[in-house]
């Protein structure tokens, strides 16, 4: 805003006073929403250093435990095993705010099945097609914790960087800007009113003269 | 064995040890250990193979290639053993061999209601048993599950089939139907082998040898998963332990007692020496099946040069042909994986 634009008047000036109450207010609350957010995401950053890290642990295992059962009954058992699936894992999809900031809570079912549940018969394979598929329904689960987590980390970051915008948007720019015009204001206030009297006391000692 | 043995009987008998000593040795296994896959392709198509790599060379590669080969070579070799095997020796090899079709059945059923196109089903199917390439590629043709088993009205699974399936359309799952199909297969085998034809005993013994295996294996298999209430529904009935023995073993919470008491049902010298390595050594259940694998073929063997002109020789050769194609396969498989040698050996079945 440039100075040159403001009307120097004692209604600007309270209207200026008005609007430099609420940018502080804005910046306090926002300062505050700032590094509560920063707060919850160093929570939230801790586990998601786990659960990457048990992720990254359970998809080797299952790529292991893959190899083996390729090795032990071949892709065509692996396969034919695999033609028995009868239910997908279900994954619902529910919705959580902190501080503002909606993220996503996944709650799954069907994930982790008994060996009976698995739709393929025990008495026509082996352990190593068990231990595959636990293997993998792990890995599955792994992948929807960190879903959750790594999504709820992203939306943080993101809002943590709006939030740290604004913040210095008012810090830096209309704080100042508007303070400069409320002084501009005054300054100006204060000159025409000497000025006024300036020119009252002239007028008074023409009129005694 | 019988005094009075017919010249087919040991003319196929002696065949059959021939066909053995053919077999891999287990030195070869060791050299492969230690090649490359590119390595062991060229000696699996330099062997017995060579007529399947070079048939299916066009249509599959790599390691898909070495394992299909092995696949159609042990399919062909079973279908040349039902054709040579005289009289109730082919009844017995027939039956044996049965265990394939429910195998390639079920892949077909589970297949077509995922609606997997029919090229990849056959890719997994090995036609190995009573249904041949021309019956199966049939029933690949049919879309509908119902249909499919309509074919198979002559069939000995059939009735099983008819009585399980709706129940499998119903949940989606066909996990009950394969259990009661190889259930009834065991049956089926123990009545023809009780059925008073020549040499149903020896059979018997080695049908009752395996039953007791596999029951002991899905007991480790029950025991690592927490199975209880439905233990009971994989059982095979036949062998040395009954549906209660079973039930009280699923129970029991504790190894080595659960090892003594399978000790104290079934009296097996090798199995007992496994069992008590196993309860000081505490492997895996991957390991522990392994073994187990390995004692029924050492007791096959043994069985073989008791009754050298009995089913028992057949058997032996179906079996460790069956364990040269996956020994050959897990090796491949393997060394394409990057897996340890040391891991590799546990699982080969020498």
């Amino acid at each position: 805003m440039a100075l040159r634009d403001i009307k120097p008047t004692r209604s600007e000036l309270i209207n200026l006073k008005r609007k430099i109450q609420l940018s502080e207010r804005g910046y306090k609350i926002l300062k505050m929403k700032r590094d509560g957010l920063i707060l919850e995401f160093f929570k939230i950053l801790a586990n998601a250093k786990d659960s990457r890290g048990e992720l990254l642990r359970k998809y080797e295992r299952a790529a292991e435990m893959m190899a083996l059962a390729n090795t032990v009954e071949g892709a065509i058992g692996v396969k034919s095993a695999a033609f028995s699936v009868k239910e997908v894992p279900e994954v619902h999809l529910k919705s959580k705010n902190i501080m503002g900031v909606v993220v996503p809570q996944i709650d799954s079912n069907k994930v982790r099945k008994s060996v009976i549940d698995r739709g393929y018969g025990v008495l026509g394979t082996s352990t190593v097609i068990d231990e595959t598929a636990s293997a993998f329904e792990e890995l599955v689960e792994a992948i929807i914790e960190s879903a959750e987590i790594e999504t709820t980390m992203k939306r943080l970051l993101d809002e943590i960087e709006k939030t740290k915008r604004r913040v210095n948007a008012l810090e830096f720019k209309v704080i100042p800007e508007l303070t400069e015009a409320r002084d501009f204001i005054k300054m100006r206030l204060d000159e025409m009113e000497r000025e006024e009297l300036f020119r009252m006391k002239k007028i008074k000692s023409r009129n005694t003269a | 064995m019988g005094v009075n043995i017919s010249a087919p009987y040991i003319y196929v008998c002696t065949r059959m040890r021939m066909r053995k000593s053919k077999l891999l040795p287990k030195e070869e296994y060791q050299r492969m250990l230690n090649m490359s896959v590119s390595e062991i392709t060229r000696i699996v198509g330099e062997s017995e193979y060579k007529q399947e790599i070079d048939e299916l060379g066009t249509t599959f590669k790599g390691i898909d290639l070495i394992e299909v080969a092995l696949s159609w070579n042990l399919a062909k070799e079973y279908q040349k053993i039902q054709e040579i095997t005289p009289g109730t020796l082919k009844q017995f090899t027939q039956v044996y061999l049965r265990r394939w079709d429910i195998q390639n059945v079920l892949t077909i059923l589970r297949g077509k209601m995922q609606g997997v196109p029919s090229g990849k089903i056959k890719e997994i199917l090995v036609p190995a048993g009573s249904l041949d390439k021309v019956a199966l590629d049939r029933m690949l043709t049919e879309e509908s599950p119902d249909r499919i088993i309509e074919m198979l009205k002559d069939h000995r699974m059939f009735p099983v089939l008819t009585r399980e399936y709706p129940l499998a359309k119903e949940s989606g799952s066909f996990s009950h139907m394969e259990n009661e199909l190889y259930k009834h297969l065991y049956a089926n085998i123990i009545n023809d082998a009780k059925s008073g034809v020549k040499g149903g005993a020896s059979f018997l013994a080695y049908i009752q040898l395996e039953i007791d295996i596999k029951n002991v294996k899905t007991l480790f298999r029950l025991r690592a998963d927490k199975v209880d209430e439905e233990a009971r529904e994989m059982f095979i009935p036949g062998g040395s332990l009954s549906l209660a023995d079973f039930a009280s073993l699923n129970a029991i919470k504790d190894l080595n007692e659960f090892i003594d008491m399978i000790r104290a049902n079934i009296s097996n010298d090798t199995l007992h020496v496994l069992l008590d390595e196993v309860k000081t050594k505490k492997g895996g259940v991957q390991y522990i099946e392994a073994r187990l694998t390995r004692v029924q073929l050492e007791q096959m063997e043994k069985m073989s040069k008791r009754n050298p002109f009995s089913i028992h020789p057949i058997l032996v050769y179906l079996e460790k042909k069956k364990y040269e194609v996956f020994n050959l396969r897990a090796l491949a498989r393997g060394k394409e994986s990057q897996l340890p040698s040391e891991k590799i050996v546990d699982y080969l079945v020498m």
